[in-house]
């Protein structure tokens, strides 16, 4: 049985939909993500998944009980969830101790139990000895750890997470990511992630929901929406692209500067513009004709930046007009205005909507 | 006064064989008071000082405690009224300056009938001031001039009311107001009496400086903020007493005396207390504190005070009690609109 | 852990505390202004509807005349209080005035004095013949009269501004301080000296807070009634607020002075609109950049000039009134001057020990204001709270009920007050409850202007957090939020308790026998002119505040009773 359903989950605020037609699956132990920039629906979506509003229509179910309608909803204290927010709300008038033992007093565990709890999990993320500090002497990441064990602590039936990174600095982020994985991984809560960063998660995510202005656009794992993006929305979101728009003229799709056989091609039917997602690692670069079983286009370096990582090289096919943004390995080095070979795999094309 | 004097005989006859039942009544009403333990006394009679010590007299004397509102006359009765309004009794004696307001609580049955065993001892003019017995006289002062001793020589002192019309009084004459002050009022209601409202359109002219209560006029002399007043021969006398440059002048066309009453009111809390309280105010105790802060002694026994003329010796006026129930408001209205509030 | 049984309901136990708070709001605010209408259209006893209370109440030129000289009094006072105030703020927030802490110190001392002391050292400083200042005039001068008389008009208004002009120097400063010198330097480089960039910039730009601040005490002079019944009875005019002690005199007529306060509440009301519309408009849209350092103007030698204007300001204010207060609190008669034999502590004793009511007076001053204040500041804290999180529809309403007591006069208050609630069936008359509820009400507006910016400070994710491990509502009001804000709340404490402490207007139709504070003692004391214990009285009362000032300085900073809300 699943452990949470969301049913046709909406949200309106007079006429303006800030969430529509929501539905998703959780199967116990997972750990979904909710992207998309901001205003795509997804903090609506948790709080509403957390109670502390009801939807306008659909319903949410946990453990096959339903907890949210919109004629009642069972109030967020009597849900057994727990949550990370923006901000930690980390309480400043108690010590990190008394913090991450307050749910279990709540539940009123016994003071030997409360201590034994919060000592493990506070072991477990590495905060054990700040165990009496207030948070105003805590770093953020820190805060961060408080109030990750704090929301563990309790072994919620759910865990729900907004956006808890986007205070941190940068390399804490790249951290904490593989923290929260790995306490999933330890834990097997089943949680729920919202984010508008895609590299996090990415990396926490069992299956990532990409929204935009209140819809989902797509949901599949991680590699699923790299690799196979439905909608122009999604692979524009989900890393960089070049999007390619074509049109059928008798067995072959012609794109901008050159032609790939539509038999070849994911979709190429119908009349009309058929628009390709291809990304930039998956175009290769070679000063000689490459031989494989690709497309081979001739085209032109127009413009070039090094990340440090990676090349990133604006190329013009010949006879086309725009360039296609190609990734290379920072050992291949050309120069702006040579001429080049570009291979593509008729594969690596994805038709998008 | 042959009429008094066998009154009094009569009485000293009956109290002869009186005195042992007297007794045992006050005894009773003492420890019924007692076990009341307190109660709340509206006076403007006195000035405050004298007024606490005579709430504190009764204290020592019975264990009972006084709260004392002192207030100007108008004041109190504005306070009582709201009580009443309210039907809230928190005044157990209420003691005014102005006759009116008895006679109106009178016909209104907001005073208990209350006869005071001790009324028999104090000086006869005093005894039976309202046949009905609702309210009984517990104090009996003067409105006088007054003036400043360092400011203006005895012989330049103003000598009769209309004096204090004089021009070179322009500036530097004070009173108080008929609309808080029941002395005041009295006052001028025996001016207007006497000289028609003309005294005060004239008055006016100079300039006078009024304060709130009689007593204020005190406080005007002292600080040489005025020089003359229309004053209480009490407050006055006694602030001079204490050193201070002041002295008082019986009008030649009469000190207006000012009979002041006290009654209990009716639904007291406190009944046995304020019972108690009306006998205390006729002890001879209670005489000295009056005597102290210079007002007329009841008690035959206890002496004037120092300096203060006997009152057969003065020529005095006073309005009766109806022209007081009517005219008081009166001039209060009359008196606003000349001067201005 | 328990599995509470999942029921799908909105219902939440924390409502009750909501309805409860609403009911009070209600009983505070609504019934005792609808019952002073009501009251003003009714015939006494009978309760029929009338309009005779207005035609008395307007029916006699003197009562008009009262009307009108409360306007006057409100305007001149306005306009000498910003005299006063709006150099001393530029000085202080702008300048390199030397002295700038003590001027704001001094300021703070004047604030702390209720006007009726204030007016009450007046008369011993300008009383037209004995006044000190008119005595050293004279005696510089041998001239036979001095040239001030505090029983005047011009009299009053100066005694009213003088204690009323912090109010537009907290207004000012609080807006000078954010406007960024980067707008005076762009003034200067474009060309404009000191004195022009102050009078073309930085002037207009605290324009709308000094007009707000004036017109909060215009409000503030017209609804005064301590000052007035002190001065303008001897000066002989009327105002409205001692022509409506006149009509609870002799009869009571409750109803006529319903009827008679409603101008007053009108022009209130009217002109509570103007200052937040001013203030909001132009005012700080136009200030709220935080861009910019400021620095102080370098006044240079004329720092002195303005520095003896702050000092004058002070001397009027603070040094003249409390000398004398002092000097007749410890004199047997204050007419007699600095004397070793005229020197005493009988008015001390006098009022602590043998007066009946004097020290209770005191003790219930501190008690009503005590007990108004924590009601005060729970109350708002729960309004602002459920305003701020949106926890009933029309949420705003409570919020509006919670600042409309400003607007309404506290004598007029007062009225409705005793119009509403001294009648059976509650029969409040004469009880401390309807003091502790009239001084809750007239301080709910300062409360809840602390407790909404106390609350909108705070993340509202904090109590989420809460609510999720499983805490309600009142759990997380209780463990969290209270914890957070006990500064706050305790500075709104203070900002109460320190004015209910002196409060008056209401007081003085309200206290019965055995409920008078301490303002209105010092009132009935001065009926007789016992300025000598009067003092005595005010400096106890003063001196008694002291600790508390000592205290919310420590906890919220030197200036806590200077700043924006505070008023």
């Amino acid at each position: 049985m699943s452990k949470l359903v969301l049913k046709n989950v909406a949200k309106r605020y007079g006429a303006f939909e800030a969430v529509a037609d929501f539905s998703l699956e959780l199967a116990k132990g997972e750990f979904v993500s909710l992207l998309g920039p901001s205003g795509c629906g997804k903090t609506t979506t948790l709080r509403m998944i957390a109670g502390f509003m009801p939807p306008s229509s659909g319903s949410i179910e946990m453990d096959g009980k339903q907890i949210s309608s919109a004629s009642g909803v069972v109030p967020p204290e009597h849900r057994r969830m727990s949550m990370i927010f923006q901000s930690y709300a980390i309480w400043p008038n108690m010590t990190v101790g008394e913090n991450v033992g307050f749910g279990l007093q709540i539940r009123k565990l016994s003071r030997a139990e409360i201590d034994r709890r919060v000592d493990k999990i506070l072991d477990v993320v590495q905060m054990r000895n700040l165990k009496g500090r207030y948070p105003a002497e805590l770093s953020g990441g820190q805060q961060q750890r408080v109030a990750l064990a704090r929301a563990i602590v309790v072994e919620p039936e759910v865990l729900l997470l907004d956006e808890p990174l986007s205070n941190l600095d940068a390399n804490l982020r790249e951290e904490m990511r593989f923290e929260i994985r790995r306490l999933h991984d330890e834990f097997k809560i089943t949680t729920v992630y919202v984010t508008h960063d895609q590299s996090e998660a990415m990396v926490t995510s069992d299956r990532i929901v990409v929204m935009n202005k209140g819809k989902v656009e797509q949901i599949d794992a991680p590699h699923v929406l790299y690799g196979r993006p439905k909608s122009r929305f999604v692979a524009g979101f989900i890393g960089r692209t070049n999007f390619l728009e074509g049109a059928l003229q008798g067995g072959e799709v012609r794109f901008d500067g050159f032609g790939a056989a539509a038999a070849a091609l994911e979709g190429a039917t119908g009349g009309g513009n058929l628009l390709y997602s291809l990304r930039p690692q998956a175009i290769g670069l070679s000063s000689e004709k490459p031989g494989g079983p690709g497309l081979a286009i001739e085209a032109e370096i127009v413009d070039r930046s090094y990340l440090g990582e990676y090349w990133d090289y604006q190329v013009r096919p010949q006879g086309g007009t725009k360039p296609l943004r190609v990734s290379t390995a920072p050992t291949v080095v050309f120069e702006v205005g040579s001429r080049v070979w570009l291979e593509i795999a008729p594969s690596a094309m994805v038709r998008v909507e | 006064m042959k009429r008094l004097g066998s009154l009094v005989l009569a009485m000293a006859v009956a109290l002869a064989f009186l005195p042992l039942a007297a007794r045992a009544d006050l005894n009773a009403l003492t420890e019924a008071a007692k076990k009341e333990g307190e109660l709340t006394w509206y006076v403007a009679h006195y000035t405050s000082e004298g007024a606490e010590d005579l709430g504190r007299g009764f204290t020592e004397m019975y264990g009972i405690k006084v709260n004392v509102v002192r207030t100007t006359a108008q004041v109190a009765y504005q306070r009582l009224l709201q009580d009443i309004k309210n039907n809230q009794t928190n005044c157990d004696v209420f003691s005014s300056t102005d006759l009116g307001h008895y006679a109106r609580l009178k016909a209104d049955g907001r005073l208990d009938k209350f006869v005071p065993e001790n009324m028999s001892k104090i000086s006869p003019v005093f005894q039976n001031f309202d046949p009905d017995g609702f309210f009984q006289t517990t104090a009996a002062g003067m409105v006088v001039i007054t003036y400043n001793t360092n400011k203006v020589k005895a012989e330049d002192a103003p000598k009769k009311w209309e004096d204090l019309l004089d021009i070179k009084w322009k500036g530097k004459v004070s009173t108080g107001h008929p609309g808080f002050s029941g002395y005041v009022g009295t006052w001028v209601l025996s001016m207007k009496k006497l000289y028609g409202w003309q005294y005060f359109d004239k008055l006016e002219k100079n300039k006078p400086q009024i304060g709130r209560s009689i007593n204020d006029t005190v406080t005007a002399l002292n600080a040489g903020e005025r020089q003359v007043a229309a004053g209480s021969d009490g407050s006055t006398l006694f602030s001079a007493a204490r050193g201070n440059p002041l002295a008082v002048v019986y009008p030649s066309d009469g000190a207006v005396l000012i009979i002041s009453p006290s009654a209990i009111m009716k639904g007291t809390k406190h009944p046995n207390a304020a019972k108690l309280f009306m006998e205390y105010l006729y002890t001879i105790e209670a005489a000295k504190i009056s005597a102290k802060h210079f007002l007329i002694p009841l008690r035959p026994e206890v002496p004037s005070p120092p300096g203060a003329k006997p009152i057969s010796e003065i020529k005095v006026i006073r309005p009766t009690v109806t022209e007081v129930e009517k005219g008081i408001p009166e001039v209060i209205e009359q008196w606003r609109d000349t001067f201005g509030n | 852990m328990p599995v509470r049984p999942v029921r799908a309901s909105r219902f939440d136990s924390s409502w009750l505390l909501w309805i409860a708070i609403i009911a009070v709001l209600l009983f505070l605010v609504v019934s005792p202004f609808v019952y002073l209408v009501i009251t003003s259209f009714q015939t006494e006893r009978t309760g029929e509807f009338t309009l005779a209370n207005y035609a008395t109440a307007y029916g006699r030129a003197r009562y008009v005349d009262a009307l009108v000289n409360s306007l006057k009094l409100g305007a001149v006072s306005a306009l000498l209080a910003s005299v006063f105030a709006v150099p001393l703020a530029w000085a202080v927030a702008r300048t390199n005035m030397p002295g700038r802490g003590l001027t704001r110190m001094l300021v703070l001392a004047t604030f702390i004095t209720p006007p009726y002391t204030g007016a009450v050292a007046w008369i011993l400083l300008a009383g037209p013949n004995a006044g000190w200042l008119n005595r050293f005039y004279m005696m510089a001068t041998g001239a036979e009269a001095g040239p001030f008389n505090i029983y005047s008009f011009t009299g009053l208004a100066v005694v009213i501004a003088l204690y009323s002009f912090p109010y537009i120097f907290i207004f000012t400063t609080a807006a000078l301080e954010l406007v960024s010198s980067e707008m005076e330097d762009a003034a200067n480089i474009l060309g404009a000296g000191p004195w022009r960039t102050m009078r073309k910039v930085t002037l207009p730009l605290a324009l709308p807070a000094i007009l707000g601040g004036m017109i909060i005490c215009f409000l503030e002079a017209i609804a005064l009634f301590g000052s007035p019944a002190l001065i303008a009875i001897p000066a002989r005019f009327n105002v409205v607020t001692t022509q409506l002690f006149q009509f609870f005199g002799n009869p009571v007529r409750v109803e006529v002075a319903a009827a008679y306060a409603m101008p007053l509440l009108g022009v209130t009301i009217l002109l509570v609109l103007v200052q937040r519309l001013i203030v909001r408009r132009k005012g700080f849209v136009a200030l709220t950049g935080k861009g910019g350092e400021r620095r102080p103007i370098l006044l240079g030698r004329w720092r002195w000039v303005v520095f003896g204007y702050a000092m004058f300001v002070a001397a009027l204010a603070v040094f003249l009134p409390y000398i004398f207060l002092i000097h007749s609190a410890f004199a047997k008669a204050w007419g007699r001057g600095f004397l070793l034999d005229n020197i005493t502590i009988a008015n001390f004793r006098f009022i602590l020990f043998e007066h009946a009511t004097a020290a209770q007076s005191v003790i219930n001053s501190f008690v009503y204001g005590g007990i108004s204040a924590t009601i005060a500041v729970f109350l708002t804290l729960g309004v602002a709270y459920i305003v701020a999180r949106r926890l009933i529809p029309f949420g705003g309403v409570l919020g509006f009920l919670c600042v409309a007591p400003f607007v309404i006069p506290g004598v007029v208050l007062a009225i409705g007050f005793y119009a509403a609630y001294a009648p059976p069936p509650l029969a409040l008359y004469g009880t401390a409850l309807i003091m502790i509820l009239a001084f809750t009400t007239r301080f709910l507006p300062v409360g809840y202007v602390n407790a909404s910016a106390a609350i909108n400070s705070l993340n509202p994710e904090m109590e989420e957090a809460v609510r999720v491990l499983g805490g309600s509502r009142l759990t997380a009001l209780r463990r969290v939020v209270a914890p957070l804000l006990k500064r706050n709340m305790m500075g709104a404490w203070l900002l109460i308790f320190i004015p209910a402490t002196r409060e008056l207007s209401a007081a003085i139709f309200l206290y019965g026998p055995n409920t008078k504070v301490a303002s209105v003692m010092i009132f009935d004391m001065s009926e007789e002119g016992n300025f000598e214990r009067l003092a005595a009285l005010a400096l106890v009362l003063q001196v008694l505040t002291l600790p508390l000032l000592w205290i919310g300085q420590k906890a919220l900073g030197r200036d806590f009773m200077l700043r924006r809300n505070a008023t």
